[in-house]
């Protein structure tokens, strides 16, 4: 019988880092579904350019992915903050539950609906009602000139444009390389990992990239423009191109 | 005598009149001003006509050129690709705003102020472009207060204050002409002095304090002197204007960030 795996907890509290460690083994088939964010999705993206091995599931596929698992498999469901932990969905697959919280939370919806609790990161989760909104985009084919995304990044996270709890982020820059960035309010700076995937050298990359902002009162349209300001032009990336 | 210095207004009429109420406390004889008085703030022509009327000698900044002449760029003139979109919505909205004679004023602004063996500029003696940084290259740096005919450079444009102390400048120069065997000369330059005066606008040293500098001419006394003010108001304006609304949280960090100034070996081709 394949094995259900959720996971839940507040935003940052390390729920991927989490189900990461388990992705690594190759011996059996795994499944990774991040349900919520439709196609734009970090995690999806991020998973599978890190574990290549593991089929990551979108939205759309997974009804028929679930109709014909091995018996072997096991599927990782990350169950974000902004889903219903009651979903009739999760109960009518008998998962097994786990939430990741922060370690000084004590009592939570989260509490109440895991098997097990892990200890995750020192983040704050949030109060009753006054749940963050999440923004995201594709930026597929959008290629960063580095020291405007660094400036971008450091406005977005520092509350230029409404307070921000979390940035998740792939962006792909003019030496071919693209990194994922993890921001996560109240822990120290952000983190920068370069994506283990071939430079791309010609033209605009096809493969995913995108971010995914979390926070309150966020200026979506000003973000926008942003992202879209900081990226190079066709000439100015040829320009890159040719230099590399 | 005690003088003044400032630099890098930026349209910012609160911080000017904070500046000038502490430099009255301080009781400065005179007061110079290396340039910068448009550009990014919400209010060109108001600190144009204050610095007039108070009949403040004035050295021409590179916003104050490019108000003038139109954009030039160089490569140093932005560090980064969204800076520059924004720089230039700054330009094209002080381009507008400004009245035709704060114009004309501004286009009369000489590149150098002297008084006595102290030289007043915007960048540097080469431009008003050019940045004077404190990790600027010792030969280099010497060759601009040199170049001046100074002991000590006032310079502003980096939005960051500092002193810079250039002392046992020996130059050693070797010439070789045709059919000639080689002679080699020694300078030995006196103690240079190369003082930046920082932002009163738009300052850049992570908070959104004002900075100018006191100098002494007869202890040579430097003092840095940063001056709190009501940004909150010029942030208001900023965005009461229709310029871009993160130029005023920048402004409340102080973050200034629109021009480059971290690469001390670029030299300025304008």
């Amino acid at each position: 019988m394949p094995h259900f795996i959720a996971i839940s907890g507040p935003s940052g509290s390390g729920k991927t880092t989490w189900i990461s460690q388990f992705l690594k083994d190759q011996s059996t088939p795994q499944f990774y579904v991040c349900p919520g964010l439709g196609e734009i999705s970090m995690d999806l993206a991020r998973i599978g350019y890190r574990f290549p091995w593991v089929q990551v599931v979108a939205e759309a596929q997974l009804r028929a992915v679930l109709a014909d698992l091995p018996d072997q498999a096991t599927v990782y469901f990350e169950w974000g903050f902004h889903l219903d932990l009651g979903s009739p969905f999760l109960a009518g697959l008998g998962c097994e539950r786990v939430a990741v919280l922060p370690p000084d939370l004590t009592e939570s919806d989260w509490h109440t609906w895991a098997d097990r609790v892990v200890a995750g990161n020192a983040v704050a989760a949030p109060a009753n009602g006054h749940l963050p909104e999440v923004w995201c985009t594709p930026l597929t084919g959008q290629v960063f000139d580095p020291p405007s995304l660094e400036v971008l990044l450091l406005e977005v996270t520092g509350g230029a444009y409404g307070q921000v709890c979390r940035l998740k982020g792939i962006f792909e820059l003019p030496n071919g390389r693209a990194f994922y960035v993890d921001f996560v309010e109240g822990l120290p700076g952000m983190e920068y990992t370069e994506l283990n995937l071939p430079p791309w050298l010609a033209g605009r990359p096809s493969r995913f990239s995108g971010i995914e902002v979390t926070g309150w009162g966020l200026e979506q349209q000003a973000i926008a423009q942003t992202l879209l300001d900081s990226g190079l032009s066709d000439a100015a990336l040829s320009q890159y191109h040719q230099h590399f | 005598m005690k003088l003044a210095v400032i630099s890098c207004i930026h349209g910012n009429y609160e911080a000017l009149n904070a500046v000038l109420s502490d430099i009255d406390t301080h009781r400065a004889d005179q007061i110079y001003c290396l340039g910068d008085l448009a550009g990014y703030g919400p209010h060109p022509n108001a600190v144009v006509e204050l610095v007039r009327s108070l009949d403040i000698p004035t050295c021409q900044g590179c916003w104050d050129e490019d108000i003038v002449e139109g954009l030039n760029a160089c490569e140093c003139s932005y560090p980064s690709q969204l800076a520059e979109k924004r720089g230039h919505l700054a330009h094209e909205w002080t381009n507008r705003a400004i009245h035709p004679e704060v114009r004309k004023y501004l286009a009369t602004l000489p590149m150098t102020l002297r008084q006595d063996n102290l030289c007043f500029v915007h960048g540097s003696p080469n431009s008003q472009h050019e940045y004077l940084l404190p990790s600027m290259d010792g030969f280099a740096a010497l060759e601009r207060v040199l170049s001046a005919e100074a002991d000590v450079l006032f310079c502003g444009h980096t939005h960051v204050p500092y002193l810079r102390e250039l002392d046992n400048g020996t130059l050693s120069v070797k010439v070789q002409q045709p059919g000639q065997g080689e002679t080699q000369h020694q300078f030995t330059a006196p103690l240079k002095r190369i003082v930046n005066a920082g932002s009163v606008g738009e300052p850049r040293h992570g908070r959104p304090n004002a900075t100018y500098v006191l100098y002494d001419t007869d202890s040579a006394q430097v003092t840095l002197r940063e001056v709190p003010y009501d940004y909150a108001k010029t942030c208001a304006a900023i965005i009461e204007q229709g310029l871009p609304p993160i130029f005023a949280w920048r402004l409340a960090r102080g973050m200034e960030f629109a021009e480059r100034a971290d690469d001390p070996g670029h030299v300025c081709e304008r």
